[in-house]
């Protein structure tokens, strides 16, 4: 299956939440400075808020644009509010993360933008064994989007990961082609 | 730090006589070839097993006189009956592995030998925050060593590794500098 004329289609969910994926532009820049100059979102990110649309903009070219697997999530007037990806581990993982504008938190659109990368990203790299995902033990929220869509928590990583200069433990979840969607 | 460099060439367990870890050579061919060629000891390994002494040469040669860190488990004899090694896998994690020739499986060998280099580890690299262990869910004389040892379960990562063109569900230990030795 040829990636390239996937990555041009929107992907759209199913009514109850009408949010869509579509890839990511440059013309996104003022949308992607809402939520990545928020200390609130990048709180658990591995970054720092960007401060100069200029930094926006090189993110974008160097990191958004060459992603093997990156998306917009957009409502109904096709405007970013956050984007979600997949990013090779190695062979048989690709490991999903996802950032969305506090405005939208507590609205079930990460949720939604998992469920649809969940349900869709297998037909699309069929060598993809394991989906998984890894979650500070503090980010509540983004396990509650996990575990709501059928992710399996199968566990705490002590002392894991590096975030911001501390050493922190986080949860990996994990999604395989033959698990069920809830 | 390069342990090989700035530790005693020996490691003898507590109570003395049991056994002992030192660096591994050349004339440990033999010694090496007895768990290298045995399928049962291969199992779980990444390797298959060794079928000519030359093979065995070749394989210390490249891969076990050039590793940053491994060790011979020896008995009083000073002969190897396995050996033990820590890997990095970034700098605050390593990774812990040991192979046992099959006739000395079962008599609590391989657990005092990740005791010592566990306890050894931790002293000689104070940057690492965690020691960690993949076993295949199969593998549960090794998930035993482990648990023996103190190592805590932190959960079974499924379809984790390609082993010998299989993808299997494979078990995350880990060991901190804070955890307690059983």
């Amino acid at each position: 299956m040829d990636i390239d004329s996937c990555t041009r289609k929107a992907v759209s969910s199913s009514p109850s939440e009408k949010i869509h994926l579509r890839p990511m532009t440059l013309s996104d820049i003022d949308d992607f400075m809402v939520w990545a100059t928020d200390i609130n979102v990048t709180r658990f990110c591995t970054w720092e808020p960007y401060t100069s649309q200029e930094a926006g903009i090189g993110y974008i070219n160097s990191f958004v644009l060459p992603h093997p697997w990156l998306r917009a999530i957009c409502l109904d007037d096709d405007r970013a509010i956050g984007s979600i990806s997949v990013t090779p581990v190695d062979s048989i993982r690709g490991e999903i993360g996802y950032v969305i504008g506090s405005k939208y938190w507590g609205k079930g659109i990460a949720t939604e933008a998992v469920r649809l990368v969940a349900a869709e990203i297998f037909k699309e790299k069929p060598e993809m064994e394991r989906l998984e995902a890894l979650v500070d033990v503090d980010n509540i929220g983004s396990q509650k989007v996990l575990e709501k869509v059928g992710f399996v928590r199968e566990g705490v990583m002590r002392k894991f990961m590096c975030l911001k200069g501390n050493v922190r433990d986080m949860v990996m979840f994990s999604f395989l082609p033959s698990d069920s969607l809830l | 730090m390069d342990l090989n460099e700035t530790q005693p060439a020996v490691v003898v367990s507590s109570p003395p006589g049991r056994i002992s870890l030192r660096p591994m050579t050349l004339s440990d061919v033999d010694d090496y070839m007895v768990w290298a060629t045995d399928a049962e000891v291969a199992r779980f390994c990444s390797w298959e097993p060794c079928t000519s002494r030359e093979e065995a040469i070749k394989y210390i040669t490249d891969s076990v006189l050039t590793h940053p860190w491994l060790r011979a488990i020896c008995l009083e004899d000073d002969r190897p009956i396995g050996y033990i090694l820590i890997m990095p896998v970034d700098k605050i994690r390593k990774e812990i592995g040991y192979v046992l020739a099959r006739k000395y499986w079962g008599k609590g060998f391989a657990t005092e030998a990740v005791r010592l280099v566990t306890a050894e580890v931790f002293k000689a690299m104070p940057e690492v925050e965690r020691l960690e262990a993949l076993v295949d869910v199969d593998n549960v004389g090794s998930q035993r060593v482990l648990e023996k040892v103190g190592f805590t379960r932190e959960g079974v990562m499924r379809k984790f590794i390609v082993m010998k063109g299989s993808v299997r569900d494979m078990v995350m230990f880990s060991f901190l500098p804070t955890d307690p030795f059983k």
